[in-house]
């Protein structure tokens, strides 16, 4: 019934990836395991996997649409969907990643929505594009504060913040992203790349 | 300075691949040449190193308590619905969410008489083809007994549904029976027919489904203890 498949993991700590105890075989099988418990009714187990992974979610989402009230909503309907869908979950990718895939389809959609209302031009995240022009900048200070750092990500356009969050803040490689964004890993380093320049521009304002 | 002629390779610099980890890869190689004489490019990797590094220890928003209960709460309101309300995302009133059932049941059933009627496909080199013993079906068995159990159930808390239901639920039966007699006809001129074999599986396990959804519903009525709706779950596993 179920395809084990060897690809990496993801255990769910940024930076500690490669430090993790269990090995990707450990990681998959507990990942279908607690998908078949969810699956056969098992009360506790959604919850299980709702503790594993809200967490983390929920900083991305906050981070991506900007508001917390939104984010819990939105962060609601993703563990709803995910609760549907856990019955098409094969072990492809690792549990964690398909569920960032959920939820960065919610929040993509939830952006590309507000931008639609707000007669916004949007933003295709698979068109390379040609980036805006960025004015060279003086240096950027050399201690950059977490505050000013937070309130240049919500300035970036919505393609490259999510590849960026998830790229220098939440430790995907670029393949994971490219998985879990749609996208192709080259898109997925030239929008890490925009995202850089365009914060380091913001910042050295 | 051709500091252009380098842009891809900055931000795999910044996130730390060397040309030495990579067999001397030549450009890395080129661009750490050119880095170590361009002060421009240097302050470029330093901002860019610097806000990775920060990006990195950025703080963890915690979900508060009350998210988990209305999702709980969410989930347990979608268990009590009907299982054609389930798999409609509850979206539909009930009578609506029905007849949809019933029409995909129906539309399932005109498929298979559809796919029956073409001409045979060619011969393919296909072991199961060339294969003079019939196809198994091993998960047959194993839908069948979970049906003769949870028909069993079935009929014994029927009477606690409303009439209007019990007739839905009577008629999505017959339905699905005619699509796993039809199924098993298939099977009996063409046994190696992979079509015909996803056909019956698919068609058993919906009736799985709906007994199961039967017998649930008898038991939310109240009329009926815990135990068929357990006995239900025990038996799909």
């Amino acid at each position: 019934m179920f395809r084990f498949v060897t690809s990496p993991p993801f255990d769910g700590q940024r930076g500690q990836r490669s430090a993790s105890s269990k090995q990707p075989g450990d990681v998959r099988t507990a990942d279908l395991e607690l998908a078949a418990r969810c699956r056969a009714g098992d009360a506790g187990a959604f919850e299980e996997l709702y503790r594993q992974h809200a967490r983390r979610l929920f900083s991305l989402v906050v981070r991506m649409i900007g508001s917390v009230d939104d984010a819990e909503d939105l962060l609601q309907e993703v563990f709803l969907q995910a609760h549907r869908k856990l019955s098409g979950f094969r072990g492809d990718s690792a549990l964690g990643t398909w569920l960032y895939r959920l939820t960065m389809n919610h929040c993509l959609d939830h952006l590309r929505g507000r931008q639609a209302r707000m007669n916004r031009a949007t933003e295709s995240l698979d068109e390379e594009g040609a980036d805006e022009p960025i004015a060279p900048a003086a240096a950027v200070p050399a201690q950059v504060s977490r505050l000013d750092l937070e309130r240049a990500i919500k300035m970036l356009p919505d393609g490259a913040r999510a590849a960026f969050l998830l790229h220098d803040v939440e430790g995907f490689e670029h393949r994971e992203i490219a998985q879990i964004l749609g996208i192709s890993e080259g898109t997925s380093k030239s929008q890490v790349h925009k995202a850089r320049m365009k914060l380091r521009a913001i910042l050295s304002r | 300075m051709n500091c252009q002629l380098y842009d891809d390779l900055l931000d795999d610099y910044v996130d730390g691949v060397r040309a030495a980890d990579y067999g001397n890869d030549a450009r890395m190689a080129a661009f750490e040449r050119h880095l170590a004489q361009c002060a421009q490019c240097q302050a470029v990797v330093a901002d860019l190193t610097s806000i990775r590094i920060v990006a990195s220890t950025l703080d963890r928003q915690i979900p508060p308590p009350r998210l988990w209960a209305k999702i709980a709460s969410s989930l347990d309101e979608r268990q009590r619905q009907p299982w054609w309300q389930r798999q409609l995302g509850g979206a539909l009133s009930p009578w609506v969410a029905g007849a949809v059932a019933a029409s995909i049941a129906l539309l399932l059933v005109a498929g298979l008489w559809q796919q029956w009627k073409q001409p045979a496909p060619e011969p393919q080199q296909d072991i199961s083809a060339l294969s003079s013993e019939p196809a198994a079906v091993p998960a047959e068995q194993h839908y069948e007994q979970a049906i003769a159990g949870l028909q069993q159930l079935a009929d014994a808390h029927n009477a606690a549904l409303d009439p209007a239901t019990r007739a839905v639920l009577t008629q999505n039966l017959a339905v699905i029976d005619r699509a796993i007699n039809e199924s098993r006809e298939a099977l009996v001129q063409e046994p190696a027919s992979t079509l015909a074999q996803e056909s019956l599986l698919d068609a058993l396990e919906t009736k799985v489904a709906l007994l199961q959804d039967t017998v649930a519903l008898a038991s939310d009525t109240g009329a009926v203890a815990d135990e068929p709706a357990d006995a239900a779950r025990e038996l799909n596993q």
